[in-house]
């Protein structure tokens, strides 16, 4: 066949059509940019089961597509949301729930009680505070496709702050096929009831990933807050992209390519606060709190007076301003449930005043006994405050004329080695630092932290019997008793020690002017009432 | 050359048997769990061992190798630990990005890098040398993340006429394209440049002090020709090899290119499944590399051929 210029013309425009085919579809699928937001969160999105993992940023995409029955307000108390009526029975041994009509998974399935009921228990295995609930929860029942029942051994005054809890793995509802998969593995689908859908076509792994809005959804009439009230969603499409470089994202935002970030850098904060095209503002109030962890296997935090002498070393300002800078996204923490939390409170904390004293830290060792044997720190040098915050206890630790040692590695290493059962020089270690959300540490349940049952506990293997009988009556007390129970509990903490506090901190977000409507949540950054002007 | 090409290929079998156990001995001998990692911060240990155990993490490294390699012999890479994505399915939605920015800065590097490297040889002790060897200093000086930003801030923030970060796919359209290309391409070029231009001019020296080339010269040859004709084509084996030497530093590059412009190639992808320990995706990614590097080094040495008629295999 001869080719004429014509032809070859024909060729050239069949062949850019071709190539430009997906760009066109996606262009006519694809939401305008006034009704998509562009968003950089705190991390790959690597799992989207949120019950399988506990990463926050899970938890988040949980928020995204999965409801819940319960969610907590702005004061932290638990409100009805998927669940249109409930009552406890004259006992309180058994709680009936009443899903709210027409609630519908984005598969076009209807929410049903099974479906509640296969959530809660799959939930129950991963959760500490579903598992405290449901070592007390006799049995649970369909009543029919819209109700339940909750049936108790004994009276759980904390049924509803467990299901509304949101700290990860929150109580998210899936469809029952989904739900009854092993906890201890990944389900396959992910399909929802909540206000967006999971856009798996347009998901990049790795790269971006997209939620639809759910058209689907029924939102209650209520004004949102917190977790719970109307999640009405105002955009059709909110896409996270995984930028991995901070600067990048920061430079994205200012440029306009982006709509949020979630965590920018402290340190540049001050050149976004000065752009007038930019918000910055603290979307969780109570923010985090960072802590040291003490092993109680070995010397010398085997030993009371060793962890004692802990509190009166650590300098809290100097370990916030070495990784969050000037005071205004910090402060000082004494109380074992947070500040700003309903069970704050300030007993026993002499330490706290006189703290840092490295002397009365050297004589509570010596009367600890310590012999000079190294005291190994584990040191995570992938997060700032995980890298800062060891090697300033252990220059202080030198100064009290203990022996410490750093162990480095990236934050993998240390969640690998902290369970390591050995002694500190056969791979085991003396201390680790890390931080859980305020709102988690404020819950003597939710936080497993708190739990000092030896063997059982978290990594440091606390065993306090006046803990566990504290916690305990916490969890039987009526909400407005709560409060000076965990004054009694703080007291006998303080004096046993299980973790040495370091700050406290909040984590401001940043967004283009033209974005409105951030619902103020702790441990989850939602996507509902938002819209762009 | 064909059974010598063969032979290389054959041997290609042996290297990435040893690269597979090599990395796969170091990942799994080395600190990090990515059953903690996944269970999360709260999680107690029981919970870890049951994660571990239901991704087969508690088997003897022997049984998880053997598990691994006869997968990868029938082409399974394995799927990620953390979203259970197929490994080759993963590599395969980045390679399009990695390809195209190696493609890209080869396409500026090289030759500006031979374009400068002749010059200075041509116009040697002038200004112009010395102009052309500071770049090349600036360019192994200056770490790739500070010429990323320096560009972002210039280019991208100040002046607007290119975008921070991202890649467009080749299918949005060629212009969207390119432009996403060009600064992480100068930015990844940079080092590239001043590597080849540097043997380039040390090798073009030499040359232009042969017999031939002022024979060339006497017989009123044009300098243009002497310079391309005559002399790169002499000083062309070495710069060759420099050229494919330079693959693992742009391999190298790509990585953190990736990440300050975010870019989803598979530099970034192997760094993310590094920080989270998930096994799958890191073999799977140096298994590549590995081959792919084995391979540009076979294709630079039958290049020789080409260059010099005086090599045979």
């Amino acid at each position: 066949m001869k080719t004429t210029r014509r032809r070859f013309v024909q060729g050239g425009v069949a062949a850019a059509t071709l190539i430009s085919a997906p760009s066109i579809a996606r262009a006519q699928s694809a939401p305008t940019a006034a009704r998509t937001l562009k968003c950089v969160m705190q991390g790959d999105l690597r799992s989207f089961d949120p019950i399988w993992t506990t990463a926050n940023i899970t938890a988040y995409h949980g928020a995204m597509i999965y409801d819940m029955l319960f969610g907590v307000d702005a004061d932290n108390k638990p409100q009805p949301q998927m669940v249109e009526s409930f009552a406890p029975s004259d006992d309180r041994l058994s709680w009936t729930f009443k899903l709210r009509d027409g609630l519908k998974f984005s598969d076009g399935s209807p929410v049903t009680s099974a479906d509640c009921i296969a959530s809660m228990r799959r939930w129950a295995v991963r959760d500490s505070a579903g598992q405290h609930m449901f070592e007390r929860v006799k049995d649970t029942s369909a009543k029919d496709d819209r109700t339940f029942v909750i049936s108790l051994k004994e009276r759980y005054p904390l049924i509803l702050d467990a299901m509304a809890k949101p700290g990860t793995p929150d109580l998210f509802i899936m469809r029952k096929k989904d739900a009854e998969t092993d906890p201890m593995q990944q389900i396959k689908e992910f399909v929802g009831s909540g206000p967006f859908i999971f856009n798996q076509d347009a998901t990049k792994m790795g790269a971006s990933y997209v939620y639809d809005r759910n058209p689907n959804y029924v939102p209650r009439k209520e004004a949102p807050s917190g977790l719970s009230g109307g999640k009405v969603v105002k955009l059709d499409r909110v896409i996270w992209d995984n930028i991995a470089d901070e600067q990048t994202a920061m430079a994205a935002l200012q440029a306009g390519e982006i709509d949020f970030m979630e965590l920018p850098p402290l340190d540049l904060i001050d050149q976004l606060e000065s752009d007038a095209n930019i918000t910055v503002e603290v979307l969780n109030p109570t923010g985090n709190v960072g802590f040291m962890r003490l092993n109680f296997l070995y010397p010398p935090f085997d030993n009371k007076k060793a962890r004692q002498a802990m509190l009166y070393l650590v300098n809290q300002s100097d370990v916030m301003k070495s990784t969050f800078g000037s005071g205004k996204y910090w402060k000082k923490c004494d109380s074992l449930f947070g500040i700003g939390t309903s069970m704050e409170n300030h007993e026993n904390t002499e330490w706290f005043k006189e703290a840092p004293n490295i002397p009365k830290a050297q004589a509570l060792f010596k009367e600890a006994g310590y012999d000079g044997r190294p005291v190994i720190l584990l040191q995570a040098s992938n997060f700032a405050f995980m890298n800062n915050a060891p090697q300033l206890v252990a220059q202080w630790l030198q100064q009290a004329g203990v022996n410490a040692q750093l162990a480095t590695s990236d934050w993998g290493g240390v969640v690998t080695r902290r369970a390591n059962r050995e002694p500190p020089d056969k791979g085991g270690w003396n201390t680790f630092t890390t931080f859980s959300s305020t709102s988690n540490i404020a819950s003597p349940i939710n936080f497993i932290g708190h739990v000092a049952n030896g063997d059982k506990s978290w990594f440091g293997w606390p065993k306090d019997e006046t803990n566990e009988m504290l916690r305990d009556k916490w969890a039987k007390a009526e909400p407005d008793d709560r409060l000076a129970v965990a004054k009694e509990m703080q007291r006998n903490a303080w004096d046993f020690v299980p973790t040495v506090y370091m700050g406290q901190w909040t984590s401001p977000a940043a967004w283009r002017k033209n974005v409105k409507g951030f619902v103020k949540v702790p441990e989850i950054i939602p996507f509902w009432n938002v819209e762009k002007t | 050359m064909i059974a010598y090409a063969l032979r290389r290929l054959a041997s290609l079998v042996v290297v990435m048997a040893l690269v597979g156990i090599c990395v796969f001995m170091l990942l799994h001998l080395a600190p990090g769990d990515p059953a903690a990692i996944i269970a999360g911060d709260n999680a107690s240990p029981a919970q870890i061992a049951a994660i571990r155990k239901n991704l087969g993490l508690d088997d003897t490294i022997f049984v998880q190798f053997w598990r691994w390699a006869t997968a990868v012999l029938s082409g399974d890479f394995g799927v990620s630990i953390f979203s259970n994505a197929p490994v080759g399915m993963l590599i395969m939605q980045r390679l399009e990005p990695t390809v195209s920015l190696t493609l890209a800065t080869l396409l500026f590097a090289v030759p500006s890098a031979l374009l400068l490297g002749v010059l200075s040889a041509w116009m040697v002790g002038t200004t112009i040398d010395r102009m052309a060897m500071a770049v090349s200093v600036l360019g192994f000086a200056a770490p790739t993340f500070v010429v990323g930003y320096v560009m972002i801030y210039v280019f991208a923030i100040t002046l607007k006429w290119l975008p921070v970060q991202g890649y467009a796919p080749f299918a949005n359209g060629i212009g969207d394209w390119a432009r996403h290309l060009v600064l992480p391409a100068l930015t990844l070029g940079l080092a590239y440049v001043a590597l080849i231009a540097r043997i380039t001019r040390a090798t073009m020296l030499d040359v232009l002090s042969e017999d031939y080339i002022r024979t060339a010269k006497a017989k009123g040859v044009e300098t243009r020709s002497v310079l391309m004709k005559h002399a790169l084509r002499n000083a062309g084996v070495p710069v060759v090899t420099v050229i494919g030497i330079g693959i693992a530093l742009l391999i190298g590059g790509v990585v953190v290119t990736e990440t300050v412009f975010n870019i989803p190639g598979i530099g970034r992808l192997v760094v993310d499944a590094i920080s989270k320990r998930d096994y799958p995706i890191i073999q799977g990614v140096i298994l590549v590399f590995s081959a792919v590097y084995v391979i540009i080094n076979l294709l630079v040495d039958l290049s020789y051929t080409l260059i010099d008629p005086r090599i045979r295999y």
